[in-house]
């Protein structure tokens, strides 16, 4: 298994708050990484040094073996490693389809000339097949009824599985979930795990920031505990379970799995 | 009655333009920009200035040409979009929401006042004038059937305007931009320069204000401070709200109903003795009035933007755009 993103010694502070301390931890291609950590582990600042949201005090990001950190956005996003964040960011003004639509970023026919003069044969070609794909992604997530619908309209859980229909869409190298269980009932859970397998399937590996373990315990390949800002245990979620330094800052005492609601 | 209707489509036409400019960077890209009357200010005292002929003392102004009036329309638009790339790339670099409205007022106002007060410039408070019939002798028209060739005018390049953003408005590029007005960081992580986008839709939006402002100039055939406040730019979001914003078709139906509806309404009037200023206060009472109810009841306008639509229930064939049932944008001022 090669590095997809290697992160390395990251420092960020905010005034006096040592927000990520010396970060260090990998992910691989093909693979399901977990993050988690206590709140103010420094998990969520982690991820916008990553995706270039927020840039570092200190410290390298590789992604693919090239360093992004510092990068702005979209630079990194192009390059194919693509997030989402804490609460839903669909376009609620566009619809359904639009959203998905976008999700591909298209540098040539985005450009303003090219608008003007009108899209080659080529790109209408392209232009319908992104259309089949986003209809053939949105009947897999159950979203296709809703497609005209205006995407500000859909309920919670609705909006969280437009955004993994975004990423189906976009197919990056890489994306960063940040904490897509929050607000999700167990029934989506479900459907959201086996979303996050599929990412796998389609060739995107994929690191996830989730407070559910129930949730990480089953899709997760390796898993990265953070804590002050620190990478504290990095490995298999069940190898974890036992690491005293883990349980301490974050698992507490184990709670039993069998009767957990997701 | 008929001299009055032309005047009242002309100078429609004439706003129409710069609703349509203004909808650009507000109704697509989400950015409430209060300096874009110095934009429209610009195109018409440039066109002034390149067409007037050299100064006369006591009156001063640079340039002084003699330049065709579509030459010098074509460097006011320019000159309009310099100046928007200037303000937009400090304005947009970092601020959004209020904080960038606030900053374009301030630049509109350091404009105004600076061309009032800096006479060299378009001869202060004074104002630049002279500018009669543009085109006229060219075309051997005199002054009777000169109003029809301005008005013919105005139609032509407001019909130009119209193709040019119908063709942006369903472009990648037009619906990309939506995506900024409804999330910006979400289009960012999906791989969108923010900026430059931006940018160029500020830009863009102001070479069309700078284009109204030109045919405003030729229109008025005078342009000083007097006539253009920068709360003239307030008239031009009421009839972008009140039609619909983002759509097209409703900014054109918000001119017809706020500027030009409104003002003639108002028009016949009675007079009140000694009350002259009756008939303006009262119109913008009433543009108040209707811009509360509008965002009170409907936010979306009356022609709501039209949004990609597959139409197909069965989800096969292409998707088309149509008028949808889907709500248009909320009012805010572009904050993220």
């Amino acid at each position: 298994m090669t590095a997809l993103l290697e992160v390395q010694d990251l420092h960020k502070h905010f005034g006096g708050v040592q927000a990520v301390d010396a970060c260090s931890f990998t992910a691989a291609e093909g693979q399901i990484t977990g993050l988690i950590g206590p709140n103010g582990a420094g998990k969520s600042t982690a991820i916008d040094l990553i995706s270039g949201f927020k840039i570092p005090d200190a410290g390298t990001v590789l992604f693919e073996g090239k360093e992004v950190q510092g990068k702005t956005p979209h630079i990194i996003s192009r390059m194919g490693l693509i997030r989402t964040f804490q609460s839903p960011r669909e376009w609620p003004g566009l619809s359904v389809l639009e959203n998905l639509i976008l999700a591909c970023f298209e540098p040539r026919r985005e450009r303003f000339w090219r608008s003007l003069w009108g899209p080659s044969r080529a790109e209408k070609e392209r232009a319908n097949e992104q259309l089949t794909t986003a209809r053939a992604v949105l009947d897999e997530f159950g979203l296709f009824q809703l497609r005209n619908e205006r995407a500000g309209n859909l309920s919670g859980g609705q909006k969280r599985l437009l955004e993994f229909a975004r990423i189906r869409m976009a197919e990056p190298r890489l994306v960063i979930l940040d904490e897509p269980m929050g607000g999700v009932n167990p029934v989506l859970g479900e459907r959201m795990a086996s979303a996050v397998l599929g990412f796998i399937t389609a060739g995107t590996s994929v690191v996830i920031v989730e407070h559910n373990l129930p949730f990480i315990e089953r899709v997760t390949d390796q898993v990265v505990v953070m804590a002050e800002g620190r990478v504290i245990a990095e490995g298999p979620f069940d190898q974890l379970r036992g690491n005293p330094a883990v349980v301490d800052a974050y698992l507490g005492e184990m709670p039993s799995y069998d009767d957990a609601d997701a | 009655m008929i001299d009055y209707l032309v005047t009242v489509l002309t100078e429609g036409s004439i706003f129409a333009i710069m609703a349509l400019g203004l909808n650009i960077i507000w109704g697509w890209s989400g950015d409430f920009d209060l300096a874009f009357y110095g934009y429209v200010a610009l195109g018409a005292y440039m066109t002034l200035a390149l067409t007037i002929g050299p100064a006369t003392p006591p009156t001063t102004y640079i340039l002084g040409l003699s330049l065709p009036f579509p030459i010098a329309v074509a460097i006011a638009i320019v000159s309009a979009m310099l100046l928007a790339l200037i303000v937009g790339a400090i304005a947009l670099r970092h601020l959004r929401g209020i904080y960038f409205s606030i900053v374009t007022l301030g630049a509109v106002y350091v404009l105004y006042i600076f061309t009032g007060q800096f006479v060299p410039l378009f001869n202060g408070y004074n104002g630049l004038s002279g500018l009669f019939d543009p085109m006229g002798d060219f075309f051997g028209l005199d002054f009777s059937s000169y109003s029809f060739f301005y008005l013919g005018l105005c139609v032509v390049v407001l019909i130009g305007v119209l193709l040019l953003v119908t063709r942006l408005n369903g472009s990648r590029f037009g619906v990309a931009l939506r995506s900024l007005r409804e999330d910006e960081r979400a289009a960012a992580a999906f791989g969108r320069d923010i900026y430059v986008m931006k940018l160029k839709a500020y830009v863009l939006g102001a070479g069309l204000g700078g284009l109204g402002g030109a045919l405003f100039a030729g229109y008025l055939s005078a342009f000083n401070p007097s006539a253009w406040s920068p709360v003239e730019t307030i008239i031009l979001y009421a009839a972008i709200l009140v039609g619909g914003r983002g759509s097209t078709r409703g900014v054109v139906l918000g001119v017809a109903v706020m500027v030009m509806g409104l003002q003639e309404a108002t028009r016949y009037l009675p007079e009140i003795a000694n009350q002259p200023s009756f008939a303006p206060a009262l119109r913008l009472i009433l543009t108040g009035i209707i811009l509360v109810l509008f965002i009170r009841f409907r936010p979306q306008g009356i022609l709501p933007e039209r949004r990609l639509r597959d139409q197909d229930p069965a989800g096969k064939g292409d998707a088309a755009v149509v008028e949808t049932a889907v709500t248009g944008p909320t009012l805010d001022t572009g904050a993220a």
